[in-house]
C-alpha cells in the first residue's frame, strides 16, 4: 500500500504536493495513485514511436503538469526533458527517454505492493 | 452601505474549472471547495454547456489553454464576446509566459501558473479577482442611466473631469442636447413612446462621439450631455444624432444642440455645461435653427441677467426704481390738452447707472418678480397722483401697466381698490394698461378680472394694439376703454413707403368700437398731423415729451396751466 513515507522515500516533495492538496494525506495519495495509472504514459511511448512530435508533446506537457503538481519530483524531471524536446520538435530517438519515464513510474507504481 | 450589503452576503460564489487533466481540476476543486461552489468541466464542450446555462450566477472561471476538444484561447474568446458571459472573470491556468499577453489582450484578468501555488496564494487571487469584478459590477450599475445606458450625472461630470486630467493638452466641447417640447411626445404618443426615442438618442450619440473618445450621460428627462474633443462644426454631429434616433420620426421630433466649444478648463465642469444650456436654449422652440453656440456676448447678457436678479430684492428695498411719467395729450381740440400721463418705471442702479426697463421688465416677467415691480409702480405713481390733485386742485390721471402675470393674481382688485381708496382717488384717477397679449391667453379669466376691475370704475386701456393678434371680433367684445396704439406699429407706418392706410384702418376701428385711440410714440409733427387727420384721439411721445421724473413732470404741469391760464 502507498503511504506517504514510501512516496518520501522516492524521492517525491511530499511537504510540497500534501501543502497543494490542502495537506489532505487521502486525496494526496488518491491523486497520486490516479496519475500513475493514467493511459497516457502507454500512449506517450505509442506516439514518441510513431515520431508524432506534436501529439507527443501535448501529452508530455499534460503528465508533466500532473507531476510537478504532485511534486513526484524524479518522475517530473524525467517528463520535463523530454517534454523541451517535443516542445522543440527535436528529431532524436525518444525512445531511451520514454523507457526511463516508463521505468520510473514503474517503480512508484511497485510502491503500491 | 454596498461594503455592508456584501460584508452580510453568505451566499457561496460559483466558480467553474475548465481543466482537462483529473488531478489538476482535483487539486484545485480542494483548495477551492470550502469556500465556493465549484464546477468542474473536463473539456471544451462541457464548459460552454455550463457556461450558456449557468452565466448568471457564475463568479470566476478558471481556464486551462490546453483542452482535449478546443483550445482554451477560444473558450475565452466566446466567453468575452458573448454579452452574458463577458462579465465573468477569467483566470487562466498556465506558466506559458508567451500565451499571456494574448490571453489579457483577450479579457483574461489574472494567471495562476502549474504548478500551483499553495492554497493560500490560489484562495487570495481567487478572492481578490471576484471583489475586483463585483465592485467593478457595483460602479457600473450604479454609474448608468438604467434607461439609456449612458452615464449618470454624477459619474459623467466625474470621467469628465478624467478625461482633462489624462488629456490636458485637448482642446473639448461641452454640449447639451435636449428634444423641444419633449413632454408634448410624451403625452401625445405615450411613454412607451418616448422612452424608445430617449433609448434611440442615447444610442445614437454614443455611435457618434464613441470613436472620438467622447462621453455622454442623460441628465435628466430628455436633457443629454456631451464631452468631446473639440471640433469646429456639429451640424453632420447633429444630422447623424438625428438619422440614427429619430429615423422615420424625424418631422415630429426636434432635437436642438448648445455647443460651449473649445471650453475654458479654468472654469467647473458643470458651468461648462451651463453654458451649453444657455446656448441651447436660445433656439428652444425654433423650427429653423436647431444648434447654438455659447460666445461672449451670451455670457455677458447672461451674468448681467443674474446680476439684475440676484440685486433686485435690493433694488425694490432701497427704492433704486424711480416711476418716470410721460404726459398723454389730447389732440381733438386745436390746442392739444394735456390729459393724462403714463407711469414708467427706470432703474437708477448705484453702480450700472440708469438700466432700460427694456433690458430688466423682459427678465423679471419670465421668472414672476414683475408682479412686485408693478406693485411698487402702482404705490408709487398712486401716491403721486394724490400729491399732484390736492396741489393743483384737478386731476392728472395716470396710466399703470398691468402685466399679465398680475391678472392671475386673485388679490388683484382688493390690491388696486385698496390704492386708490389709501390715496383718496377716484377710480378713474387711475387707468390701467392691459397689453393686447394678455388676452389671447387665459382669455375667459382675463376677461373676467378685466371686468371686475372696470365695474369698479377703473379706465381700461389695451396696450400695445397692433402687436397681437386680436381678431376684430374678439376685440368688439373686450371690455376696454381706450385703444393704444403700439409703439412700434406707428414707427413702421410712418417709415419711407409705409402704409398709412393701415393706420387710418386702426383708428376707424376705434371709432367703431367707440373707444377712443391713443398712439404712442409720436415723435415728429409730420406723425402730428396725419394722426390728427385720421381721427386719432390722444397722442403719447417725445413729440410732447420723454417721460420725466415726477420733480420734472411737476414742472411740465405747471407750464401747461400756465399756458391755459395765459390763453
Amino acid at each position: 500500500m502507498l503511504t506517504i513515507d514510501k512516496l518520501r522515500d522516492f524521492g517525491a516533495n511530499v511537504e510540497e504536493g500534501l501543502q497543494r492538496c490542502v495537506n489532505n494525506e487521502m486525496l494526496y495519495l488518491r491523486l497520486v495513485d490516479k496519475a500513475i495509472h493514467d493511459p497516457s504514459f502507454d500512449t506517450l511511448r505509442e506516439v514518441a514511436e510513431k515520431g508524432d512530435l506534436e501529439k507527443g508533446f501535448e501529452i508530455a506537457h499534460a503528465l508533466k503538469g500532473v507531476t510537478a503538481n504532485l511534486a513526484l519530483t524524479p518522475l517530473y524531471t524525467l517528463i520535463c526533458e523530454i517534454t523541451e524536446l517535443f516542445r522543440n520538435r527535436k528529431k532524436v530517438d525518444y525512445r531511451p527517454y520514454v523507457d526511463s519515464i516508463i521505468a520510473k513510474r514503474d517503480e512508484l507504481l511497485a510502491l503500491f505492493n | 452601505m454596498i461594503d455592508a450589503i456584501l460584508k452580510n452576503d453568505t451566499r457561496k460564489r460559483k466558480i467553474l474549472i475548465v481543466e482537462d487533466e483529473f488531478v489538476n481540476r482535483e487539486i484545485l476543486s480542494a483548495m477551492l471547495d470550502s469556500e465556493y461552489e465549484v464546477i468542474c468541466a473536463e473539456s471544451g464542450e462541457k464548459a460552454e454547456s455550463v457556461l450558456q446555462s449557468q452565466a448568471v450566477e457564475l463568479s470566476l472561471v478558471l481556464l486551462d489553454l490546453n483542452l482535449p476538444d478546443r483550445h482554451g484561447l477560444d473558450i475565452l474568446r466566446g466567453i468575452k464576446e458573448n454579452p452574458r458571459t463577458a462579465k465573468i472573470p477569467v483566470i487562466i491556468l498556465t506558466s506559458d509566459k508567451e500565451a499571456e499577453v494574448e490571453c489579457l489582450n483577450l479579457g483574461a484578468i489574472d494567471f495562476i501558473p502549474k504548478p500551483y501555488p499553495i492554497p493560500k496564494v490560489v484562495q487570495a487571487r481567487v478572492r481578490r479577482t471576484i471583489e475586483l469584478s463585483e465592485d467593478r459590477d457595483l460602479i457600473r450599475g450604479t454609474e448608468r442611466d438604467s434607461l439609456t445606458g449612458l452615464y449618470n450625472r454624477e459619474y459623467f461630470y466625474r470621467y469628465a473631469a478624467q478625461f482633462d486630467t489624462f488629456n490636458p493638452d485637448v482642446s473639448t466641447d461641452a454640449l447639451v442636447l435636449d428634444i423641444n417640447h419633449f413632454q408634448m411626445i410624451n403625452e401625445r404618443f405615450g411613454k412607451q413612446y418616448a422612452d424608445e426615442v430617449l433609448v434611440r438618442i442615447g444610442k445614437a450619440i454614443l455611435a457618434a462621439v464613441g470613436p472620438s473618445d467622447g462621453i455622454a450621460c442623460r441628465l435628466r428627462a430628455d436633457v443629454f450631455l456631451i464631452y468631446c474633443p473639440h471640433i469646429p462644426d456639429y451640424q453632420a454631429f447633429l444630422d447623424g444624432v438625428v438619422a440614427l434616433a429619430c429615423g422615420e420620426d424625424k418631422g415630429r421630433i426636434r432635437i436642438r444642440l448648445g455647443v460651449y466649444s473649445d471650453t475654458d478648463k479654468e472654469v467647473e465642469m458643470q458651468t461648462r455645461f451651463d453654458r451649453a444650456k444657455i446656448a441651447a436654449d436660445t433656439v428652444r422652440g425654433s423650427f429653423t435653427d436647431f444648434i447654438a453656440f455659447y460666445d461672449n456676448a451670451l455670457h455677458e447678457k447672461e451674468v448681467y441677467a443674474e446680476r439684475l436678479l440676484d440685486e433686485f430684492p435690493a433694488a425694490i428695498e432701497g427704492k433704486q426704481f424711480a416711476v418716470y411719467f410721460q404726459p398723454k395729450y389730447d389732440i381733438r381740440p386745436e390746442i392739444p390738452v394735456l390729459c393724462g400721463a403714463e407711469a414708467l418705471v427706470r432703474w437708477i442702479h448705484p453702480e450700472l447707472g440708469m438700466i432700460s426697463p427694456g433690458i430688466f421688465i423682459p427678465l423679471f416677467e419670465s421668472n414672476g418678480l414683475v408682479r412686485k415691480l408693478d406693485q411698487y409702480v402702482w404705490k408709487e405713481a398712486a401716491r403721486q397722483v394724490a400729491q399732484w390733485k390736492k396741489r393743483y386742485g384737478r386731476t392728472v390721471p395716470v396710466s399703470v401697466n398691468v402685466s399679465r402675470i398680475d391678472m392671475l393674481d386673485p388679490d388683484l382688485v382688493e390690491t388696486l381698490c385698496g390704492l386708490v381708496k389709501s390715496n383718496g382717488l377716484q377710480f378713474s384717477d387711475l387707468h390701467l394698461e392691459i397689453t393686447e397679449s394678455a388676452y389671447t391667453e387665459d382669455a375667459q379669466q382675463i376677461i373676467a378680472t378685466v371686468n371686475t376691475l372696470r365695474d369698479a370704475g377703473f379706465v381700461i386701456e389695451m396696450d400695445d394694439f397692433g402687436s397681437g393678434y386680436s381678431s376684430l371680433n374678439m376685440i368688439s367684445n373686450l371690455p376696454i376703454d381706450v385703444l393704444k396704439l403700439d409703439m412700434m406699429f406707428i414707427r413702421s407706418v410712418f417709415k419711407e413707403n409705409g402704409n398709412l392706410r393701415i393706420l387710418k384702418l386702426i383708428v376707424d376701428i376705434s371709432d367703431i368700437l367707440s373707444v377712443p385711440m391713443i398712439a404712442e410714440g409720436v415723435e415728429t409733427e409730420e406723425q402730428l398731423k396725419a394722426l390728427r387727420e385720421m381721427g386719432c384721439d390722444m397722442v403719447q411721445g417725445y413729440y410732447f415729451s420723454p417721460p420725466k421724473s415726477a420733480s420734472d413732470f411737476e414742472k411740465h404741469i405747471e407750464k401747461w396751466l400756465e399756458a391755459v391760464k395765459e390763453r
